[in-house]
């Protein structure tokens, strides 16, 4: 079925937001989408996720006879499926071209770049020699499924058990896996794919573009790596023209990408060992994340509360009448009174006056000593309703002695009480102690 | 930002007044007197007519055919289309009207610019992209149906042609209901182009002096005010509501929907609920002006 045609505006949206370094699901250009592998309860089988890419590997061995002209080594051999179970666009039937060209790349990545020795796939020479098979099938499309094809492909083979075989003479026993340990194929390196989408003739790139992406891309390059940075596939496709600087810059951007990947993918298959090993539940059914709606519902609970009423008139009998009245109070304007501290202002509202209280505070800080860092804005805070109801003052005179008199149940309480007071008298009162040098200090500075 | 959350809801039997009578889904048997001729949407099981569509069956004398509740636009000659050419060919368009195959828009079935009358040559081959891109959409009528079911559009007139600015609204074909004309210059402030095939182009109001003289290929490009943005956005909103809860849809349908619609606000139309009171609302009103 032909793909609904995307609108010009749709293009055009898309292509001017990645002038401007933006991509439609937020990601950076260099960002892969989340990726995910899991591995099924058959070894060899994997699945790869990358966002709603979904892509499912498995391999299967068979015992055949070799190439005339390659007598003692076995062969690999990677089909990859495009059914329209990915996509509406893709005909069952016979592969399009690109699907041809996929397939083609992950080949040679694999293949030809020696990934998997085939020299130990070899029984009888010129006999019989092991025949691996890696069916790709292409579960959703979503974008970029070569790169989860290159994935799923290398990381089913590094899974993929074949059964232990012992020639003695003429004699083959193939030994069936409880008989034996089925043993692991010998993968020399991971040669993973990385996709990178051009736009504007070469001018802007991305890396893992999604199916929007890929609709309205002018050509695209595939760089297969490995981890000891050895390019096994270069493929560009599409009608532009790369300049020689691109090239390299991709080879190195695929550099950091591969290495990141091909770490996923270890820890993936360790994990799936220990599992094994553990004997613990694995397969899909285990890594696919229960989507449930759950509610956690309890019916109500009758707590006594006659203990802790008990308790309560108890502490307020033992406990003293209060001697020190509130004297913290600010009238602002009649009928409003402001009681206390208000918090730090979090609105980063923009306030002219925060610079002046600023200075003032760091002389504060100077003078203070042995007294523990208060938050800074608390004072600036304070200055600012004194400022509005200037002229106003309530305090009683003797504030001067209640710094002094002041019991410091924590250092924050006492400094804002004692800078509270002496923002709050506007005029000297010179009556004060001299040796309260601080609330001169700060009385002058605010002049 | 805020975001709007809801529970899923169970599913509402919508009333709809008048139930067709016989609706059959694939593999029900329709009959088991033989004398009747297969149609389409039918087939032989043994000896018994059964369905292979579903959809509700109709039968001419000794034709009996199903005629599918939802498919592909199937084109009579007649209709008119909103289209979207994906491909500029050897004197022809292809254009893409949700059908099962791309319709042709042939070189000789469009106006030249400027309303010349003469044969085309090989230069207005060689000019086939300035008139219309891929991409680009056009309204045109359907001229003939090719024998593989593809059908042959012209642009003959000089209110079909490229579409410049405006909305695409796309429901199924079968919501658009046959009418004299698909045209409509609605009294709320913008114009209203409901294609046969399911979509919809919505768009400020044509003047009608504007077209006479470029043939169909000048596209105005000029910005378009806000208050008409506005009621584009909210016709835009009710078409989908009407189309959601399977309403058909013709001029009278979404004038009343449009208003049924001014007490919300444009975006709160796309909520399930509020579109779901407004196809109720446009429901009964209908329903009242007929009954």
């Amino acid at each position: 079925m032909k793909e609904v045609p995307i609108s010009t505006c749709e293009r055009e949206f898309i292509l001017k937001a990645i002038r401007d370094r933006k991509r439609i699901d937020g990601r950076q250009t260099y960002d892969y989408r989340r990726l995910k592998v899991s591995f099924g309860m058959e070894r060899g089988c994997c699945i790869v996720e990358l966002g709603d890419t979904k892509v499912l590997a498995q391999v299967s061995g068979k015992i055949e006879e070799p190439k005339k002209n390659r007598p003692t080594e076995g062969s690999i051999i990677i089909n990859l499926e495009l059914s329209p179970m990915a996509s509406p666009a893709f005909e069952p039937g016979r592969p399009t071209e690109s699907g041809i060209e996929m397939n083609r790349i992950l080949e040679r990545n694999i293949r030809d770049s020696r990934a998997v020795d085939t020299e130990s796939l070899c029984i009888v020479a010129g006999e019989k020699v092991w025949s691996i098979r890696a069916d790709v099938h292409v579960l959703n499309d979503e974008g970029n499924i070569m790169d989860a094809a290159s994935i799923a492909a290398i990381t089913a083979l590094a899974h993929f058990r074949r059964p232990d075989v012992t020639v003695m003479g003429e004699e083959v026993t193939i030994h069936s896996p409880e008989d034996r340990d089925p043993v692991p194929l010998s993968v020399h390196h991971m040669p993973v794919c990385v996709t990178f989408a051009f736009f504007d003739q070469g001018e802007f790139l991305l890396v893992d573009p999604n199916r929007l992406e890929e609709r309205v891309m002018d050509g695209r390059m595939v760089v297969g790596m490995n981890m000891h940075r050895e390019i096994c596939t270069l493929m560009m496709s599409g009608g532009m023209l790369l300049v020689k600087e691109q090239v390299l810059r991709c080879s190195q951007i695929a550099t950091v990408k591969v290495a990141e990947i091909i770490e996923l993918i270890q820890k993936a298959l360790d994990k799936d060992a220990q599992a094994r090993q553990a004997g613990d539940k694995c397969g899909f059914a285990e890594s696919v994340p229960a989507n449930k709606i759950t509610t956690n519902k309890k019916e109500p609970t009758l707590i006594d509360t006659t203990a802790a009423a008990q308790q309560a008139s108890q502490v307020i009998q033992e406990a003293g009448p209060v001697d020190k009245p509130m004297s913290n109070m600010i009238v602002q304007a009649p009928g409003t009174v402001q009681i206390g501290e208000g918090l730090v202002n979090t609105w980063q509202v923009d306030d002219e006056d925060m610079e002046s209280e600023e200075e003032e505070e760091s002389r504060k800080k100077s003078v203070t000593n042995g007294r523990e860092a208060v938050a800074t804005s608390k004072p600036t805070e304070r200055k600012r309703p004194v400022k509005a109801g200037e002229g106003i003052v309530s305090h009683a005179d003797d504030s001067g002695s209640e710094e002094e008199e002041k019991v410091m149940l924590y250092q924050g309480d006492a400094e804002m009480k004692s800078t509270e007071d002496s923002t709050a008298l506007q005029q000297p009162s010179n009556s004060d102690k001299p040796a309260k040098k601080k609330g001169k200090k700060k009385k002058a500075a605010q002049k | 930002m805020a975001v709007h959350i809801t529970l899923p809801e169970s599913r509402k039997k919508s009333a709809v007044p008048d139930a067709p009578k016989h609706l059959v889904t694939p593999g029900d048997v329709i009959t088991t007197d033989t004398g009747y001729m297969r149609g389409h949407g039918t087939y032989m099981d043994d000896d018994k007519l059964k369905a292979s569509l579903a959809g509700v069956v109709e039968r001419v004398n000794k034709l009996i055919c199903v005629q599918p509740l939802k498919t592909r636009y199937n084109g009579e000659i007649g209709d008119v289309v909103v289209g979207r050419v994906t491909e500029v060919g050897q004197r022809r368009w292809r254009v893409d009207v949700n059908s099962r195959l791309d319709a042709v828009l042939m070189l000789s079935a469009v106006n030249l610019p400027g309303g010349e009358l003469r044969r085309r040559s090989a230069e207005d081959e060689l000019m086939m992209r300035e008139y219309l891109q891929e991409g680009d959409l056009i309204s045109a009528e359907v001229q003939a149906i090719f024998h593989d079911g593809a059908l042959s559009l012209h642009t003959r007139s000089l209110k079909y042609g490229k579409l410049s600015q405006g909305v695409m609204v796309q429901v199924s074909p079968s919501l658009v209901k046959r009418r004299k004309t698909h045209f409509h210059n609605l009294p709320c402030g913008a114009s209203v182009i409901l294609g046969n095939n399911g979509y919809v182009w919505v768009s400020p109001t044509i003047n009608d002096e504007k077209t006479e003289s470029s043939g169909g290929y000048e596209q105005d490009l000029e910005p378009v005010p806000s208050t008409d943005r506005e009621v584009i956005a909210r016709l835009r909103n009710c078409i989908l509501a009407l189309a959601t809860h399977k309403l058909l849809l013709y001029d009278t349908s979404v004038l009343y929907a449009y208003e049924a619609s001014r007490q919300h606000q444009v975006k709160d139309l796309l909520q399930p609920d509020i579109a779901e009171k407004v196809a109720d609302d446009t429901r009964q009103r209908l329903q009242m002006e007929s009954g």
